[in-house]
């Protein structure tokens, strides 16, 4: 297994150099640059060639990219290794950091409440195939799953903060009440749901379809034949089987916890990493894009690698 | 194929009525046409793919500039004849203006499929037919692709290389998204490579560029149509997304993102704004999926998954 891994981890270098090749050149070699929004003719052209010289945008783009890169890699000494902010000059390295319990904090909520409701979800579409159950459940998830993440977000808001004034429009802390849980709670909420519903939709179609594999095995019929209770059979021998491919899921889901929920981010203004993200795209802060670019690769070649051991510790039968 | 058989009698002897299968001789697209119209849901999302296709094209086209047209007379009128749902904060006809919308939308997710289409058939046909270092150097492109965030990725093409650019966008879509058509032409070429009629071409005198074309692509087809026809309702949606976040069509243009985003100003008078453009993307979503599910089964049986 050690040796999997390491080997593993030698094929990941060339993707993360090809990663780090193809995001920097989308940013860098774009038309216009950060500072265009500063030229005026209140501004003299030579803070702006100020400007671009002290973030080294004067320098030709293969020098820029090789000091970037081999810069890059010594963020865990060094907080200025990933350069610094465009729009704040503050160390980049410092601004992903701190975003990240937020993200963690909503994506953790989010994932456990998928779990916990997705899987008995799965089990009672499984057990009960075709009944009345399992059919409100196939149409509540189909639909669930074509629901845009963004747009059941606003609709989530329109509802219960601007209609019913429920919960908070966005943010996570009230002014003046940083620290209190139960206003990060109160905030946490809404986005949370939102990521959540999208979440069960895709996970119970897929526990379902797991389980409904395993009932199908000759160990089931065996159990089922010896007399045990349908109950016993159904969380005892078929659950643990059952579950998996939900393992694997596990690993495939955490390049989105970091990432991929930028949207319902941004939509709440939840300040996590996804949202620092946009907002960086927005403002053209190059050294954010690129290291966000750049954790979001890392995250994606990890949670595959993490999805195969997972594999393995939970299925006895797999080794590499 | 069941139905084809017909027995045959040693000798060229003509054989007796009853030992010959009267089953009509079915082609592959009767088939494929009775496979599909079983799949009650997909005949469904058909009609409904139909519909939004047409009213897309249609009503715009009928009902001229009044998708941005603005009248202060006209400013949150309620809902007429003419204009189903009523009038915006502008004057605008929120109807004409929805479905100009959706016909973008549209425009841009089967434009951005074909580019997928695209590029997935010629990386997957190259790297599947000459295999050896050209298989392994362009599955590697492939990992790295995979492996940046999709979403960011488009965003950062979008934002960076042409805001409010109609094609930026569907390039932008195209470049990130062929990796499973890709992936599936190679799978399907690997095999097909081995295939006897492949063979037979090649022994025939074809050169590389006709077994490829003629023989190998047609037979490939199947899982592809399917990943592009499921790859329409991802394609809208990273649209909805982009002009939601405000860097894909931008007002005056019409879309059902920017129609979302402008929403947002008038929750509190007119909180319905926002569900007209999220229902049609719902629908385009649910109609695109179900279309690819009944394709697969129609098309590529073998890839039948058990959905119920």
């Amino acid at each position: 297994m050690a040796r999997y891994v390491v080997r593993r981890l030698i094929q990941a270098i060339p993707i993360i150099v090809g990663i780090s090749i193809i995001a920097f050149f989308i940013v860098y070699s774009a038309p216009g640059d950060p500072f265009d929004r500063f030229r005026s003719n209140k501004v003299s052209p030579e803070v702006i060639a100020n400007l671009r010289r002290v973030y080294g945008l004067d320098q030709p783009l293969p020098i820029q990219f090789v000091k970037w890169f081999t810069a890059f890699w010594s963020f865990p000494f060094d907080n200025t290794a990933w350069g610094f902010s465009i729009t704040d000059g503050l160390p980049v390295r410092d601004k992903i950091f701190e975003r990240i319990p937020s993200t963690l904090q909503l994506m953790g909520t989010s994932l456990i409440l998928t779990i916990i409701i997705a899987i008995p979800v799965g089990i009672l579409g499984a057990v009960k195939q075709y009944s009345i159950a399992d059919k409100v459940i196939a149409v509540i998830t189909t639909i669930g799953y074509a629901l845009p993440t963004f747009w059941l977000g606003i609709i989530l808001r329109q509802i219960f903060a601007q209609q019913l004034d429920l919960f908070p429009l966005f943010g996570k802390y009230t002014f003046g009440k940083e620290g209190d849980i139960l206003d990060l709670l109160w905030h946490l909420a809404l986005p949370a749901m939102t990521i959540t519903i999208v979440g069960v939709a895709g996970w119970s179609r897929y526990m379902r379809a797991s389980m409904l594999e395993v009932l199908r095995a000759d160990y089931i019929r065996t159990a089922k034949a010896k007399g045990l209770a349908s109950s016993r059979v159904i969380f005892k021998h078929a659950l643990r089987n059952a579950l998996i491919p939900i393992v694997t899921l596990l690993g495939l889901t955490i390049p989105t916890l970091l990432a991929g929920a930028a949207i319902t981010e941004a939509v709440f203004s939840w300040p996590g990493l996804g949202y620092l993200g946009v907002s960086a795209v927005t403002e053209r802060d190059y050294p954010v894009v690129l290291a966000f670019a750049m954790i979001g690769g890392a995250m994606v070649i990890i949670g595959n690698l993490l999805a195969d051991i997972l594999y393995a510790v939970v299925d006895p039968r797999i080794k590499y | 194929m069941e139905g084809t058989q017909v027995t045959r009698i040693p000798g060229g002897a003509i054989p007796a009525v009853d030992e010959v299968d009267l089953t009509p001789v079915r082609t592959y697209w009767q088939l494929v046409r009775q496979r599909f119209v079983r799949h009650r849901l997909a005949v469904i999302a058909f009609f409904l793919m139909a519909i939004l296709v047409t009213a897309a094209i249609a009503i715009p086209l009928l009902s001229g500039d009044a998708w941005k047209e603005t009248s202060l007379e006209r400013i949150n009128q309620p809902a007429s004849l003419t204009a189903p749902l009523g009038y915006d904060s502008l004057g605008i006809n929120t109807f004409a203006r929805l479905m100009k919308g959706l016909q973008t939308s549209l425009f841009i997710g089967f434009a951005a499929v074909l580019v997928i289409v695209f590029i997935g058939v010629t990386v997957g046909s190259t790297a599947g037919y000459f295999g050896g270092w050209v298989d392994n150097a362009l599955m590697r492109v492939v990992d790295i692709v995979l492996s940046i965030p999709t979403f960011f990725l488009i965003l950062m093409l979008v934002a960076f290389w042409g805001t409010g650019n109609v094609w930026v966008i569907i390039i932008a879509i195209g470049l990130t998204g062929w990796t499973t058509a890709a992936r599936l032409v190679r799978a399907e070429f690997l095999s097909l490579r081995e295939a006897d009629f492949v063979q037979a071409a090649k022994a025939l005198g074809a050169g590389d560029r006709r077994v490829v074309m003629r023989h190998m692509i047609p037979s490939a087809m199947a899982p592809v149509v399917v990943a592009a026809t499921l790859g329409i309702a991802d394609s809208v949606v990273v649209e909805a997304a982009l002009s939601f976040l405000g860097f894909g069509i931008t007002p005056p243009e019409a879309s059902l993102g920017n129609m979302l985003t402008k929403a947002q100003d008038y929750f509190y008078r007119n909180p319905l704004l926002a569900w007209y453009p999220g229902i049609t993307l719902v629908l385009v979503v649910l109609a695109a999926s179900f279309l690819g599910d009944g394709l697969r089964d129609a098309l590529d049986p073998r890839q039948r998954v058990e959905t119920n």
